[in-house]
């Protein structure tokens, strides 16, 4: 290959991506100019396939907060927190924060049962 | 130490060289810093090491790192976007290096989303050729792989791609031009491995 063909097949190949980036149609394009570029169907196909995969996706709003609070504050949040203790440590701070959960939403439901199952004669006041 | 003016400042209006400076000793300042490039580091990040836990330590050390040194921080013909990202290229080697693995890309979590529309045959299968690119993507050496998430996940032109690999325009177009040959290789040897296996296990 002939360094003129190459500079020109570096064109077709950045043009390609341009357009797709752009969200501008390609087949304009696809008409080949000369033999080299007919063989280059598969390299169009890939770049096609590249834009179709490496999408932009963005961090957590939740971790995106509270590294910006670790960083500015020098205050970690909850999460943050959690994370900097070992993976042991932080099992374990999870799991105890379940069960305090837990524990909270029983002793709220069998304690307003107690509360009604009080009997009438227990609650009323001797004179 | 705080900047007394930081309250009658709109940091979003500033460029980067600006709150640079500003950022040595405001940390609101280095906060508009981290608001712009937060999203960028951290998918460069997710790309090369393929899950979102590690993509999270590795941005956060990013910052942490670059919050430190920002004091020592002198744009000679280095943007500080790309001072951020050698930052972050470094880290994720080390990481590559100490984990000794290459992670698969955990494209399901992410890339599938806008094909669920999509019948379940013809998802499997653009799912599959999906896996197989980033496959050939992790095959390729590290520059290569810089380069093409620069391009397809920022969409940077090859001027802002060649300030942070520290290369001319020039070499930037060359070096894609061989990246798409190497990776139409990858794909090739990928699909033959694939063919391999499904007949090896016919005949076993």
């Amino acid at each position: 290959m002939s360094t003129a063909s190459e500079a020109q097949l570096r064109n077709f190949l950045e043009s390609i991506t341009t357009r797709l980036q752009r969200g501008e149609a390609v087949d304009p394009l696809l008409e080949p100019a000369n033999e080299e570029q007919s063989n280059m169907e598969d390299i169009v196909e890939l770049i096609q396939s590249l834009h179709a995969s490496l999408t932009p996706m963005n961090p957590s709003q939740e971790y995106a907060e509270n590294l910006r609070a670790n960083l500015l504050d020098g205050r970690p949040g909850v999460a943050g927190r959690v994370r900097q203790m070992p993976a042991r440590l932080s099992v374990a701070a999870i799991l105890a924060l379940f069960a305090g959960c837990l524990l909270l939403m029983l002793r709220r439901l069998f304690g307003s049962e107690t509360a009604t199952d009080v009997p009438e004669e227990a609650v009323a006041t001797p004179l | 130490m705080k900047n007394p003016f930081s309250r009658r400042i709109d940091y979003a209006e500033l460029d980067d060289g600006q709150l640079v400076a500003l950022a040595k000793e405001d940390k609101s300042a280095f906060g508009e810093l981290y608001e712009r490039y937060l999203p960028k580091i951290y998918r460069y990040v997710y790309y090369r090491t393929g899950n979102v836990h590690d993509a999270e330590d590795l941005t956060a050390k990013v910052f942490f790192r670059a919050l430190s040194h920002i004091g020592n921080y002198v744009e000679k013909g280095v943007p500080f976007q790309a001072w951020l990202y050698r930052i972050a290229h470094n880290l994720v080697a080390n990481w590559h290096r100490d984990q000794g693995r290459r992670k698969i890309i955990a494209l399901d979590e992410y890339v599938a989303h806008p094909l669920k529309s999509e019948a379940p045959d013809r998802l499997t299968e653009e799912q599959e050729e999906r896996n197989q690119l980033m496959e050939a993507v992790r095959r390729l050496p590290e520059d290569r792989q810089q380069l093409l998430l620069l391009k397809f996940v920022e969409q940077m032109s090859n001027a802002e791609i060649g300030a942070i690999m520290g290369r001319t325009e020039g070499a930037i177009k060359s070096l894609y031009h061989r990246t798409l040959l190497a990776l139409r290789e990858e794909m090739v040897a990928i699909q033959k491995g694939d063919l391999k296996q499904w007949s090896d296990g016919k005949e076993g």
